[in-house]
C-alpha cells in the first residue's frame, strides 16, 4: 500500500539527514508504529506518506514514496486527499470549520462529492467515533479528546486507504486515549484500513502495533515486529522493562501475556504490603473552599488541601475534570471567585516581580511562553540579572540539567525535552519555595521523562521543597509522585499516597501495577526494590 | 446551538456600503453617528466565537492611529492660518529641506483638519473590524468561489489566525508575568512578540497544510453539505448600507 524505496531526506541549513536509504513496504491493512526519540523525523516520516514533505515544508528527497501506485513526487498533498486522511499534532490548529458536521463534511466538498453521499457518510461517521451528540457543537468548545476524534472522523469521511495520526493520544487522558486507539483498531480490521502512527507513549499503542519502525534520529531506521524491535531498543514501555529486569527470555506486550509469563514469579512471591514511611514537613500551600467558574460552567467547586514541603503531588483527572483550573489558582494565574489560597501565608494572586519567582516558580502548559531571548545564552543572563546572581549560574544549572545544549542556539530550535530543559532551570535559578508544572510530559520521549524525574525528585528530596504538577501520564506519576489528588467534575474524589489511588482505578493503573496485582509495585524500581529485599 | 447568521458576504457588503457612504457624504457627525451605529450592531449581533473580539482590538487600534495621525498633523506640514491655540518652538531644519517645518503655531484650524481626516481614516478601518468579528472566517471560505484558492486561503489564514493571537498575547503576558517581569511598557511587548510570532507562522503553516492535505483548490468544482442561501435578511441588511451610499 505504502512504499518507501531508497528514500533519503535532508532538510536545508541542517547538517544531518533527517532519513538515509529507507527501505520500507506496509502492507494493506497493517498498523505501523513508528517511534523514536523527539526530533529524530517521526512527523517528516509521516508527512512523507502524502507528499507535505517536502512539497510544503521543502527538503531535498532522494528515491521515491508511493501510495497505492501513485508517487508523491508527481502528485502534490492535495491529489492525495481521496487516498490517504492525515491528522496532524495538533489537530486544533487544522479545523477549518466552526462545527463538527461541517468540518466532517469539508473533505467532501472539496472533493466534490454529492450531496447524498455527504449525507450518508456523515452520519455514519458520527455512528462510528460516537459524536453523534455533539454534531452541531461548535469545535472551539469541543475538550481534547473530543477534537482528536472530529479530527479523525474528518479524516474518514473521504473512505482514505491510508490514515496517517501524529501522537494521536498525547493531549488525551488514559480513557479517552483508549477511546480512540480502540477505534483505530476496529477500522484496521473491520475495514482493513492501513494505519500509520507515531507515537511516545509506547504503553497505549503498542499492544495494536503490527510493525514498529524506530528511528534513531542519525538518520538510520530500524523496522521490525514489536518484540524485535523493543528488545534491543532503549525506548520501550514499562512492561518491556519489567520483562528484562526479570530477566525473562521473551518480552509481553501486553499486560494479559505479561501476567502468564510471570505467574511463576508472582505465586512465589508472598504478597507484602508496602509500608510507606511519611515524612511529613511544614504546610507551605493551604487552600481553602477555593471555587472557580467560568461564567455559567463551575471549573471547582469549593475545594480544600494542604501541601506539605518534601511532597511531590500529582493532579490527575479527566480532561476538562478542572486540573488546570486549581493550577491556575495555586499558581496565581486567576483569582479564586470565593476560598482562599496560601503560599507561605502569601496570596498567589497578589505576588508581582522579586517576591513572586521567589515564592512559585510555574511551568505553564507550552513551557516557551516563558522565553523570550533571541538565543539560550541570553535567556539564562536574564535570569542571572533578574535574580542577582553570579554571571552563569543559570547556564550551569541547565548543563546539569540538560548537558549539550550550546549557548548561541535559538530556543526555537531545541528539542521539546530542551526546552522544557531551559525553562525550568530559568525558574528555578530563582529558587522558589514551589514548583508547579502543568502537562510537562507532552511531546517528551522517555529519555527526557526521566531526566525530568530526576531533576523533580532532587527539587523535592534535596532541597525540601514540594512539586505540584497536572498530568495524564500514569507511568510518570508512578514514577515520580508521593502523591496524587484526584479531581472529578471540579471536585477532589481522591487523595492519598499514589500507590492507594493509583491501585484503586483499573484505567488510571500503571502496567507494571497491573501485570504484578495484587503486589503493591507500581513501577520496575519498586519490582527490583522489592526482589533485591527479599534476597 | 448557536443562532442562524446571515450569509457570510452579508455584512463584508454592509462594510463596504457604509464604507462608500462615509467617504461620499465626507461630515465628521455623519462618520462618528455611522461607527457608533456599527459599534450597536457589533454588540447586538455577535456571539462568544473567538473572532468575535477583533471589533474591540480594531477600536484600539484605530484610537491609536487617530493619536499618531492628529500628532504629526498639528506638528509636521503647512500651517493653516486662523486662531491661534498654542505655540510649539520651531525646529530648525538644513536648508536642503525647504517647505517643511516642524513645530509651529498651532491653529484650531489645522487640529480640526487632522483630527476630521484621521476619523475618517479609522472610521473605515472599524467598519471593516466590525464585519470581521461578525463573519466567521471558516464560513467565509465556504462560500469563496475555488478559483480565487491561494487567494482565499490567505483570507482564511489570516482571519482565523488573527483573532486567535488575541488568546496567545493573554496566554504569554500571564506566562511573563509569572515569571515576574513586568507587563508595561514598550520591552514588555517586545518580549511577547518573538513568542507570538513563532506561534502564529506555526498555527498557519499547520492550517495550510492541513488545507492541502484534504484537497483543497485541487478540483475547481465544489459541492455543497448544507448549502449557505441567500435570504431576505441579507437583502435588508445590504439594501440598509448601500441605500446610505446612493443617497449622499
Amino acid at each position: 500500500m505504502i512504499k518507501f524505496s531508497h528514500v533519503s531526506l535532508i532538510y536545508p541549513n541542517s547538517t544531518t539527514t533527517v532519513l538515509e536509504d529507507l527501505n520500507l513496504t506496509i502492507e494493506e491493512g497493517e498498523l505501523v508504529l513508528v517511534i523514536g526519540p523527539t526530533g529524530s523525523g517521526k512527523s517528516s516520516l509521516l508527512r512523507l506518506i502524502n507528499g507535505l514533505v517536502p512539497h510544503h515544508t521543502g527538503g531535498i528527497l532522494a528515491g521515491d514514496v508511493s501510495v497505492n501506485g501513485i508517487s508523491t513526487q508527481l502528485t502534490k498533498p492535495g491529489g492525495m486527499a481521496h487516498l490517504i486522511g492525515i491528522v496532524g499534532q495538533n489537530p486544533a490548529n487544522g479545523f477549518v470549520a466552526d462545527t463538527v458536521e461541517e468540518e466532517l463534511a469539508f473533505g467532501m466538498e472539496v472533493l466534490n462529492l454529492t450531496n447524498e453521499v455527504m449525507r450518508k457518510r456523515v452520519e455514519e461517521v458520527l455512528d462510528l467515533l460516537s459524536l453523534a451528540q455533539l454534531r452541531d457543537r461548535s469545535i472551539a468548545t469541543l475538550s481534547g479528546g473530543e477534537q482528536q476524534r472530529v479530527a479523525i472522523g474528518a479524516a474518514l469521511v473521504t473512505h482514505p486507504k491510508v490514515l496517517v495520526l501524529d501522537e494521536p493520544t498525547s493531549a488525551l487522558d488514559p480513557i479517552a486515549a483508549e477511546e480512540v486507539l480502540s477505534i483505530l483498531h476496529r477500522l484496521v480490521h473491520d475495514l482493513g484500513l492501513t494505519v500509520v502512527i507515531a507515537e511516545h507513549k509506547l504503553e497505549r499503542v503498542i499492544q495494536f502495533a503490527d510493525r514498529i519502525v524506530h528511528i534513531n534520529g542519525d538518520g538510520v531506521a530500524h523496522v521490525g515486529t514489536p518484540e524485535e524491535i523493543l528488545m534491543q531498543s532503549p525506548i520501550a514501555p514499562p512492561i518491556v522493562h519489567l520483562a528484562k529486569a526479570l530477566g525473562l527470555k521473551e518480552i509481553g506486550l501486553t499486560v494479559r501475556e505479561m501476567r502468564r509469563m510471570t505467574s511463576d514469579f508472582r505465586s512465589e512471591q508472598p504478597v507484602v504490603n508496602q509500608v510507606v514511611a511519611k515524612e511529613i514537613g511544614d504546610v507551605v500551600i493551604s487552600f481553602d473552599k477555593v471555587k472557580v467558574s467560568y461564567g455559567s460552567k463551575v471549573a471547582l467547586k469549593e475545594i480544600s488541601s494542604r501541601i506539605h514541603n518534601g511532597e511531590i503531588v500529582a493532579v490527575m483527572g479527566r480532561n476538562g475534570a478542572g486540573k488546570s483550573s486549581l493550577l491556575k489558582v495555586l499558581a496565581g494565574v486567576n483569582k479564586p471567585d470565593s476560598g482562599v489560597v496560601y503560599i507561605q501565608k502569601l496570596e498567589p494572586f497578589g505576588l508581582h516581580g522579586k517576591k513572586r519567582r521567589e515564592t512559585i516558580g510555574f511551568i505553564p502548559q507550552e513551557p516557551s511562553d516563558l522565553l523570550y531571548g533571541q538565543s539560550v545564552k541570553i535567556e539564562c543572563q536574564q535570569a542571572d540579572r533578574d535574580n542577582e546572581l553570579v554571571a552563569g549560574t543559570t547556564f550551569a544549572v541547565l548543563q546539569q540539567l540538560v548537558p549539550g545544549i550550546s549557548e548561541g542556539t535559538h530556543p526555537r530550535d531545541l528539542s521539546e525535552g530542551q526546552r522544557l530543559g531551559l525553562a525550568l532551570s530559568v525558574v528555578l535559578s530563582s529558587n522558589p519555595s514551589v514548583l508547579i508544572l502543568d502537562e510537562p510530559t507532552r511531546g517528551l520521549d522517555y529519555e527526557a521523562k526521566n531526566e525530568l524525574t530526576r531533576i523533580l525528585i532532587t527539587f523535592a528530596s534535596a532541597f525540601g521543597k514540594a512539586v505540584v504538577l497536572a498530568t495524564h501520564d500514569v507511568e510518570l506519576v508512578a514514577e515520580l509522585a508521593n502523591r496524587v489528588v484526584f479531581i472529578a467534575d471540579g471536585d477532589i474524589v481522591a487523595d492519598g499516597s499514589t500507590l492507594e489511588v493509583l491501585l484503586s482505578s483499573p484505567a488510571f493503573a500503571p502496567q507494571v501495577a497491573k501485570v504484578m496485582s495484587p503486589q503493591p509495585w507500581l513501577s520496575v524500581k519498586d519490582v527490583v526494590a522489592a526482589i533485591e529485599g527479599m534476597q | 446551538m448557536r443562532k442562524p447568521s446571515l450569509h457570510p458576504f452579508t455584512w463584508w457588503l454592509w462594510a463596504i456600503g457604509l464604507a462608500i457612504a462615509i467617504v461620499r457624504f465626507d461630515s465628521t457627525w455623519f462618520t462618528v453617528a455611522c461607527v457608533g451605529a456599527v459599534a450597536v450592531v457589533v454588540y447586538l449581533c455577535r456571539d462568544d466565537a473567538p473572532w468575535a473580539k477583533s471589533f474591540n482590538w480594531t477600536l484600539k487600534l484605530s484610537l491609536w492611529i487617530l493619536a499618531v495621525r492628529t500628532f504629526i498633523g498639528i506638528t509636521i506640514g503647512v500651517p493653516i492660518p486662523g486662531t491661534e491655540i498654542f505655540r510649539v518652538p520651531i525646529v530648525p531644519l538644513p536648508s536642503w529641506m525647504p517647505g517643511i517645518r516642524i513645530g509651529g503655531s498651532v491653529t484650531l484650524e489645522r487640529l480640526t483638519s487632522s483630527v476630521t481626516e484621521g476619523l475618517l481614516i479609522c472610521s473605515i478601518i472599524v467598519i471593516f473590524g466590525a464585519a470581521a468579528s461578525l463573519t466567521s472566517p471558516h464560513r467565509l471560505l465556504r462560500v469563496l468561489p475555488v478559483y480565487i484558492y491561494e487567494f482565499a486561503v490567505a483570507v482564511v489564514i489570516a482571519a482565523s489566525v488573527l483573532p486567535q493571537l488575541v488568546g496567545s498575547v493573554k496566554r504569554i503576558r500571564m506566562a511573563q508575568r509569572l515569571r515576574g517581569q513586568s507587563t508595561k511598557g514598550f520591552t514588555s511587548w517586545k518580549r511577547v512578540a518573538i513568542p507570538l510570532l513563532e506561534e502564529s507562522l506555526a498555527r498557519s503553516l499547520d492550517l495550510a497544510a492541513a488545507m492541502d492535505s484534504r484537497g483543497y483548490g485541487v478540483s475547481k468544482k465544489r459541492s455543497r453539505y448544507r448549502p449557505i442561501s441567500w435570504r431576505l435578511k441579507d437583502s435588508l441588511v445590504v439594501v440598509s448600507s448601500l441605500g446610505l451610499a446612493v443617497l449622499a
